[in-house]
């Protein structure tokens, strides 16, 4: 456990980075980070579906500008670890909240990291800005940002390994009413995103297709 | 970080550009020191042209006005195609190809594979145009057709999004009618409530479910 507990904070640290500071090749995202997560604890179906329901959930979160919005990468390392220490309907379930609430406090902590950016930029009117300035402030804001994500994950998955298997075996509900109750939750913001995407007003042919293409897709599995 | 960023990434042109002008240096870096907001895949078009003007010492007021006229553009263009049409288009291919049951590591390769194709396919895109015609952006950018690259993504998503709704409530999930008709109803009204509201129906979802989720909890732990 102490083992994977390491590997698990330094791939919170790496995709802290992704996510907005280095590179933004999209391993920040959850349905990646869970998945990737998944295979490095030996957790990987664990880590898909958290994953999953988690990514469906940040779907239609537009990261403009400087907007605040919930930092799920880092929340869904947490929850693909919570959910590999309870297996089952009860994991999932209480990974999957946990994985929300966290992605809000990841979220919260960017606005304290761009505050503290701001102040470690040089200011050309406070006097002469260096090459040597400009690179300290740099590699130090991206230590600062794996640091912030490696701490998230850290903490967050000790409260995940703590919480959820003392919870997941009171859990009531088998594995397919929970998927089916997460799969509800999800479509809200599935919703939001075909907004997003310009509505059913613009784009009604090719959903119409879609919903076509996907229940025969469900029949014929 | 993106200002400073902005002059960390020009350094290798600034210390060749201005040699052994170090006042020069500070002060062609302390310009590029302010603010520069844009989208992250668009902002190598402008470092493209701002590199070409300095290399060829252009007059800083021109090089100041330039990035200020180009900030707001690159980013609107880039959260349009990119933000709310490539990325969701990407990852809903790999939520389809999972819902599907097609293996985990296939569909999460299959979309990074995919989406950074044309991530760095549009850095590199753009970082060559910028060099090439520096400030005059404007036509090649209008020429080159994003937007209607955008609206093709966006229409590819909202496909994929389609043929999601489907494997994601009907399904694998449930068994027996009523179960099926109660998870896809609600599902459904789900939906429908998102697409009239927007992004304030996720707050309302993730409080909602984190609320179920609490007590049904309960429900279990007092039986």
């Amino acid at each position: 456990m102490g083992a994977d507990l390491a590997i698990v904070v330094l791939l919170g640290g790496i995709v802290a980075l992704d996510g907005t500071s280095f590179g933004q090749f999209m391993i920040s995202r959850p349905f990646i980070a869970g998945t990737l997560t998944g295979a490095a604890v030996g957790s990987p179906m664990e880590g898909a579906a958290v994953g999953a329901v988690l990514e469906m959930f940040q779907l239609c979160v537009l990261p403009v500008g400087g907007a605040r919005f919930p930092e799920a990468g880092p929340a869904a390392v947490v929850a693909t670890l919570a959910a590999g220490a309870a297996p089952g309907a009860g994991g999932l379930a209480l990974a999957c909240v946990l994985g929300l609430v966290w992605a809000e406090v990841c979220g919260a902590s960017v606005i304290y990291l761009r505050l503290l950016n701001g102040r470690m930029v040089p200011d050309p009117a406070a006097g002469a800005v260096t090459p040597q300035k400009v690179m300290r402030a740099q590699f130090a804001a991206l230590v600062l940002d794996f640091l912030r994500g490696a701490l998230l994950v850290g903490v967050g998955a000790v409260v995940g390994i703590l919480v959820t298997p003392r919870f997941a075996l009171a859990w009531p509900l088998n594995e397919q009413w929970t998927l089916g109750l997460l799969a509800a939750g999800a479509a809200a913001p599935l919703g939001a995103l075909l907004r997003t995407l310009g509505g059913l007003g613009r784009w009604r042919v090719a959903f119409t297709y879609g919903l076509v293409v996907g229940c025969i897709a469900v029949i014929v599995r | 970080m993106l200002g400073t960023g902005f002059a960390f990434a020009l350094l290798p042109v600034l210390r060749e550009a201005y040699g052994e002008d170090d006042a020069g240096l500070r002060e062609a870096v302390g310009r590029h020191s302010d603010l520069f907001n844009s989208h992250p895949y668009l902002a190598p078009m402008a470092l493209g042209a701002v590199a070409a003007l300095e290399r060829d010492r252009a007059a800083s007021p021109l090089i100041e006005r330039f990035k200020a006229a180009v900030r707001g553009p690159l980013g609107a263009l880039g959260d349009r195609l990119v933000w709310a049409a490539w990325l969701p288009a990407t990852l809903l291919l790999a939520l389809v190809l999972y819902s599907a049951g097609v293996a985990t590591w296939a569909a999460a390769g299959a979309f990074l594979l995919v989406y950074n194709v044309g991530h760095l396919g549009l850095r590199i895109w753009g970082f060559r145009l910028g060099l090439k015609v520096r400030n005059l952006l404007g036509e090649p950018l209008k020429n080159a057709g994003l937007v209607r690259l955008g609206d093709l993504a966006a229409a590819a998503a909202t496909f994929l999004l389609g043929v999601l709704v489907p494997l994601l409530l009907l399904s694998g999930i449930v068994s027996g009618t009523r179960m099926l008709w109660g998870f896809g109803v609600l599902g459904a009204l789900s939906m429908g409530l998102g697409a009239y509201h927007g992004a304030v129906t996720r707050k309302a979802a993730v409080v909602l479910l984190c609320f179920a989720t609490f007590a049904i909890l309960g429900y279990g732990l007092g039986r």
